[in-house]
């Protein structure tokens, strides 16, 4: 997510206009977008995976198969669920 | 109508299944109906999931665990290895995660995980009802012949297409969500199409699997299943109960065969009152199974004087059974 904030494009005098209409226009919404694409991812994983944190949902058989393509995710994912929560949540 | 007159008029039904409760006669039933099916030129498989399966036992030779096993010409019998079923997912789940990432060794985390899901019961059940799905999809056969375990398993396995199904759905759908926004944030940042999501397509594999068996054990032209019922009172008040939960997971009932008749030439002569009374108590059952499910019983099989156990026993039991009506 860390690439989202600096859009790679290249491409002289052009390319540079087209990077600041769309950070003036767009941005804001390519980040949301993404934004919610990752809470989904998670709420995704704690649906498939739920067994790590001890919330079976899906048949374990099928959320084997799944798993090989989550394993990245898996670490970070946990820590996301488990840790408290406070008032700096809302902001950024 | 008669057991034969049923196959033989219904040439589809190719799925074959056999319930009722423990010890009425299924595996006998099932194997002496896959005997008959191979004789009549059909290539037959008869298969079991019951980590305690009878097949080794009625064709008196350990097939548990080795596939298809040839048993006479056009019949295979096979019994399906949980246990070893699992071990070899785990370790294709493993080889995956290592070949996808370059790791040595699979991740500490990970690995606990793929050994924790593996010792829940529902694995084992998930694992039988995967194997049954392997077999039914492939369709190399004339005849799928299941030997199922007892009533109560047998209605769990039905219906877990049924609950799996939902369940990849809702999965599906979210994934697919997913998706647009990627599809979206793509768009908006000028990028090509995004790539495409494996996760996404290992879900629509495992929902057309279940879909293509669902379909296949829920239509009545394609498969057959047959309740075995002996003439005892909690049998035929048991056997009620199951055919209206079967009803409910749209299960095509399309028979009932009643096994254990005491053979009718024991009436006469002098006998003990106590066999007496066993006659007198099965003729009354057997009124009631008839006003019960009246013409849809198909077989009345006798009582034979020893264990169906061996082909030559099967044989016979199979010529009673098809030939001499």
């Amino acid at each position: 997510m860390a690439d989202e904030a600096k859009p790679k494009k290249k491409g002289g005098i052009l390319g540079v206009f087209r990077d600041i209409v769309y950070g003036m226009s767009s941005h804001e919404m390519t980040r949301h977008a993404v934004r919610t694409r990752a809470s989904m991812e998670h709420l995704f994983i704690l649906i498939t995976m739920g067994d790590l944190l001890g919330v079976p949902i899906l048949p374990p058989y099928y959320s084997l198969r799944l798993l090989p393509y989550v394993t990245p995710q898996i670490a970070g994912w946990k820590r996301r669920m488990l840790r408290e929560r406070d008032v700096t949540d809302v902001l950024g | 109508m008669s057991l034969r007159r049923v196959f033989e008029s219904q040439p589809d039904r190719r799925y074959i299944m056999f319930g009722g409760k423990g010890g009425l006669g299924k595996t006998t039933l099932s194997a002496t109906s896959a005997f008959w099916l191979a004789r009549q030129g059909k290539r037959v498989l008869l298969f079991s999931v019951d980590p305690q399966a009878s097949l080794s036992d009625i064709f008196q030779r350990d097939i548990f665990g080795q596939g298809p096993v040839p048993i006479v010409e056009n019949l295979w019998a096979q019994e399906v290895d949980a246990d070893r079923r699992i071990k070899d997912y785990q370790e294709e789940i493993r080889k995956k995660i290592l070949d996808m990432y370059g790791f040595e060794k699979v991740p500490e985390e990970i690995d606990n995980y793929i050994a924790a899901a593996s010792a829940e019961p529902a694995m084992e059940e998930s694992a039988i009802f995967d194997a049954v799905v392997d077999i039914i999809v492939r369709g190399d056969y004339d005849y799928y012949i299941y030997d199922l375990v007892p009533l109560g398993h047998a209605l769990y396995y039905l219906s877990m297409a049924k609950v799996y199904d939902e369940w990849i759905n809702k999965i599906t759908k979210l994934r697919e969500d997913m998706r647009q926004y990627d599809q979206v944030a793509a768009t908006m940042r000028r990028e090509d199409t995004v790539q495409e999501d494996q996760i996404l397509s290992e879900l629509t594999y495992i929902k057309e699997r279940i879909n293509a068996s669902s379909r296949i054990l829920t239509d009545k032209t394609r498969t057959a299943f047959f309740f075995v019922v002996v003439p005892e009172e909690m049998i035929i008040l048991d056997t009620k109960k199951a055919a209206a939960l079967f009803a409910k997971f749209d299960v095509p009932l399309s028979g009932y065969i009643v096994n254990r008749i005491l053979p009718a030439d024991l009436g006469p002569g002098t006998i003990p009152p106590y066999l007496q009374n066993r006659i007198a108590m099965q003729k009354k059952y057997l009124d009631d199974i008839k006003g019960a499910f009246g013409n849809e019983v198909l077989a009345y099989v006798p009582e034979m004087e020893r264990d169906v156990t061996g082909l030559a026993m099967i044989e016979r039991l199979a010529r009673r059974l098809f030939e001499e009506g």
